[in-house]
């Protein structure tokens, strides 16, 4: 029986590139090894967000009395990490078993094992051999190992961060990423001593320079033991020796920068300098008809463009009309207060030479902010002088994750400042701040 | 049904005018060719008639406010039009745009008025590229992003000419920027973009004025549309110049100023009388010639906005005082910017009278689509030759400008001839 995809890999590149291979009538197939959903639904997004949340309220609760909630003892408040484990673990099944459901629904044959591709484009998969006329790799990545130095540390690699039955005191995050500076922040509100090593110069690559410094300042000011573009040297006497300094460490986590996981293939697959799957700008490989979406395309980390990726693949496939621009898309960090950007940044803006304008607009002018008790942040806007055109937005702000979906409409669509300031805002909402920083980049702000 | 009636190019290329009054109010009945309002444009005040009966339901804009070409004036309930009726009547406005000229002058002269449906395109004069545009099939609007909309106002495209390459064929800043326009009668001009000077006080920008984008339309149109060929004669006009001395008085004593110009317009309608193909028009279109019989000879006027072209209509009904007279009424008007629709439109024949300011010859540029201009040099004392002896005589240049589509030379001679005869025996002219 011959398959007209077979997937390999369920994470969020794979299993939507499934559904919507069942969508528009593909005979289609799923090869997953061990979860559905992959990294991103059963130990990364959902599940460390999960946490976050938990942390999040712990330390929201402190502050509960100035909402003019009394019988919050703070002395008498600890949080729980089995507790805060098991709800993130059931939010991860019942969204895993979601996805095995549309799976189903849609006609997604679903096979377990680990895939191996052969010369004639047939995939085995434990032995048993399976033909199909495409083949779509979507197998992810996982963080570099760390240094053979290290060998004797406490390392855990993300993914068993859950198996963990408690959180020592002394904990040490290593890589640049934004990620990292999530969990770093996760372990610092639940009131871990945390130490963020970032072992390279490209710290926070992708985010605007803007953000960096903020993010920089915030996680030492709530006491994160920064160090940048330093490498741990070795480990001894609950230790971690870095340059000239002795760090208390119970436990590393590794959020190292990420590195694809190669299917085997009869074929030899080529590859870009950094490892990761070369292919066109239609996502096909060197073999023709094997195609490679998500982290091991290495064209994006991120779930959302993974997932856009594998939906404009089987639109290719099937000959439906689609176009794959893959620039805007928001980068989120779910940290307090979160940190969202889509479009360019100041840097690439300069860049290309255009004549642009920053506009910002603070959160402490915002009522609804205010009312939350979050005045931390701002939005700021790029845009272009000639037509106005939005370029890049950036937002500090409690739930910036969700607000920067605005911006990413308005800029999937071309849209200007005059567009997102003539559009009347919901008062009292935080995203009237959208409305005042379009109306400062045309001239000024209203509530400035 | 509801008609809604949207503010037409009163010609020359305006995009905007100003309210002065509205005549008509809400609930008010009007009649087609009825004044609703009158209008204010850099060039002209004028009356805009209403292109249906009917009662009005609004009106849009106050007096004082700018209204903008091809935005709705007028809401008109027309009665008795209903259902299917009044979609037919909607889809006639848009295919076939009635045309009314304001009063019944000539046919598609300067500022007739078209008074079309919602595409409301009104023809400065019928030249064949506006008439293509108003004849073309409306386009449904253009899906498209908010910058390429800003793009193609920027670079002057028409963006519902454009296919997108977005999701649902939506027009994207892409598109735009690889956008190339069909070479269209209009302009198949090159324009090459100014480069800034490395000093930016080198230059200063002022926004082209309404009046400067006609005229620079209608000059690259003439260009464009009619064969120029320009000859030039010298007339001794020193009769002409007595018999104007000896009036001169009469004329001041009531009120007016005798000038050598009412004698050329003169000369020229009773020329044009002799010659009838410089008074006339090429309508390629229907394949045939329009011999004018009436004489509305243009003048062009020098004015601080720009050159305004009034017209003096029916000058061959006129005597030399009334010509007199109107030419110093059209000048005061075109310099006070009142002139009217009805001032500027139907003629047949231009006067450039350049050498009232000086220069001798010119290649005057047709006031298309008349078939020829005739440009008045300066007046100078040139020594001359009569009966052998060389002699002072008071010599006038005329340049005469032909679409040589029309005109042969030898017709374009014989037409100036006539005119150099009529100046150099000026009896001769009144007698006939």
């Amino acid at each position: 029986m011959e398959y007209d995809v077979l997937i390999i890999g369920a994470g969020p590149a794979g299993y939507v590139a499934a559904i919507r291979a069942g969508q528009v009538g593909l005979k289609v197939a799923v090869i997953e090894k061990m979860y559905v959903g992959g990294m991103c639904l059963n130990w990364g997004c959902i599940p460390t967000k999960a946490l976050l949340e938990s942390a999040k309220n712990f330390k929201k609760i402190k502050q509960f009395e100035e909402f003019g909630i009394d019988g919050i003892d703070a002395d008498k408040l600890s949080f729980n990490w089995n507790k805060a484990k098991a709800r993130s673990s059931k939010i991860t099944d019942k969204l895993t078993s979601g996805v095995r459901y549309l799976l189903k629904k849609n006609g997604v044959e679903i096979i377990t094992g680990t895939a191996r591709i052969a010369a004639d484009k047939s995939v085995y998969v434990d032995d048993q051999k399976i033909s199909a006329k495409n083949v779509i790799i979507a197998t992810g990545s996982k963080p570099k190992v760390m240094d053979e130095s290290l060998k004797n540390a406490p390392i855990v690699e993300i993914e068993n961060l859950f198996s963990l039955e408690s959180i020592p005191e002394n904990i040490v995050v290593t890589g640049n990423h934004v990620s990292t500076a999530e969990i770093a922040q996760f372990f610092r509100l639940i009131d871990k001593n945390v130490t963020m090593v970032a072992n390279s110069a490209y710290f926070m690559v992708g985010l605007d320079e803007h953000l960096i410094t903020y993010i920089t300042k915030k996680l030492k000011s709530e006491n994160v033991d920064l160090i940048i573009n330093d490498t741990p040297g070795k480990f001894e006497n609950g230790e971690l020796i870095i340059a000239d300094r002795r760090i208390k460490c119970d436990l590393i986590v590794n959020c190292n920068s990420r590195k694809a996981i190669l299917p085997e293939s009869e074929t030899p697959l080529e590859l870009t300098e950094r490892g990761f799957i070369k292919t066109s700008d239609n996502f096909e490989t060197n073999i023709k008809g094997v195609y490679a979406i998500g982290d091991v395309a290495g064209k994006s980390f991120v779930a959302h463009v993974a997932s856009a990726q594998g939906i404009h693949v089987i639109n290719t496939i099937k000959g439906i009309e689609s176009t794959f621009d893959g620039q805007i898309y928001p980068i989120n960090m779910y940290t307090v207060p979160e940190i969202a950007q889509v479009g360019m940044t100041e840097q690439e803006v300069k860049a290309t030479g255009l004549e642009y304008k920053v506009s910002e607009f603070p959160l402490s002018a915002n009522g609804k902010a205010m009312i939350e008790g979050n005045t931390e942040g701002y939005i700021r806007m790029l845009s272009d002088i000639k037509y106005g055109q939005v370029l890049g937005v950036q937002i500090i702000a409690a739930n910036a994750t969700d607000m920067i979906a605005e911006a990413a409409v308005l800029m999937a669509t071309e849209g200007t400042i005059y567009d997102v300031a003539q559009t009347i805002h919901a008062h009292p909402t935080v995203s009237e701040i959208y409305m005042e920083v379009g109306f400062e980049a045309i001239d000024k702000a209203i509530h400035k | 049904m509801r008609y809604i009636f949207n503010f037409p190019d009163i010609g020359e290329g305006l995009e905007e005018g100003t309210i002065l009054e509205w005549y008509v109010t809400k609930g008010q009945t009007v009649k087609a060719g009825q004044a609703l309002c009158n209008m204010e444009t850099d060039k002209v005040v004028t009356d805009i008639p209403s292109p249906k009966t009917g009662t009005i339901v609004a009106t849009f804009g106050k007096v004082g406010e700018i209204a903008l070409v091809g935005k709705p004036l007028v809401e008109i309930e027309i009665e008795g039009v209903f259902g299917a009726e009044a979609v037919a009547v909607a889809k006639e406005e848009v295919k076939a745009p009635l045309t009314e000229p304001i009063d019944e002058g000539g046919a598609g002269v300067v500022g007739t008025m078209e008074l079309a449906g919602s595409n409301a395109i009104l023809a400065a004069s019928d030249e064949g590229a506006d008439k293509k545009e108003v004849e073309a099939k409306p386009v449904k609007k253009a899906l498209a992003t908010p910058l390429a909309r800003a793009m193609a106002r920027d670079l002057n495209i028409d963006i519902n000419q454009i296919k997108g390459s977005g999701p649902s064929g939506r027009v994207t800043k892409e598109d735009i920027q690889n956008y190339k326009p069909a070479k269209t009668t209009g302009s198949g001009v090159q324009h090459e973009s100014y480069k800034q000077p490395a000093n930016a006080d080198a230059v200063t920008y002022e926004p082209l004025t309404q009046i400067r984008k006609a005229i620079a339309k209608n000059m690259i149109n003439s260009k464009q549309s009619a064969a120029h060929m320009t000859l030039f004669e010298e007339v001794e006009i020193s009769e002409l110049m007595r018999i104007r001395d000896r009036y001169k008085k009469s004329y001041a004593d009531k009120n007016s100023k005798l000038t050598y110009l009412p004698f050329i317009v003169k000369a020229t309608v009773n020329a044009l009388k002799k010659h009838r193909q410089l008074n006339s028009q090429l309508d390629m279109e229907n394949d045939r010639m329009i011999f004018k019989n009436y004489y509305n000879i243009a003048i062009a006027v020098d004015t601080p906005e720009g050159l305004v072209v009034p017209v003096i209509r029916d000058a061959d009904k006129l005597s030399l005082f009334e010509i007199a007279q109107k030419i110093s009424e059209l000048s005061d008007k075109a310099r006070d910017r009142k002139l009217t629709i009805e001032d500027m439109k139907d003629g047949t024949f231009t006067l450039t009278n350049y050498g009232s300011i000086g220069g001798i010859f010119a290649t005057p540029v047709i006031n298309y689509p008349q078939a020829g201009i005739l440009g008045i040099g300066r007046l100078l004392k040139k020594p001359i030759v009569k009966e052998d002896q060389i002699i002072v005589g008071n010599v006038l240049s005329l340049s005469l400008a032909v679409d040589h589509r029309i005109v042969d030379g030898g017709e374009a001679s014989r037409f100036i001839n006539s005119i150099m005869e009529y100046l150099s025996d000026p009896v001769l002219m009144m007698m006939e």
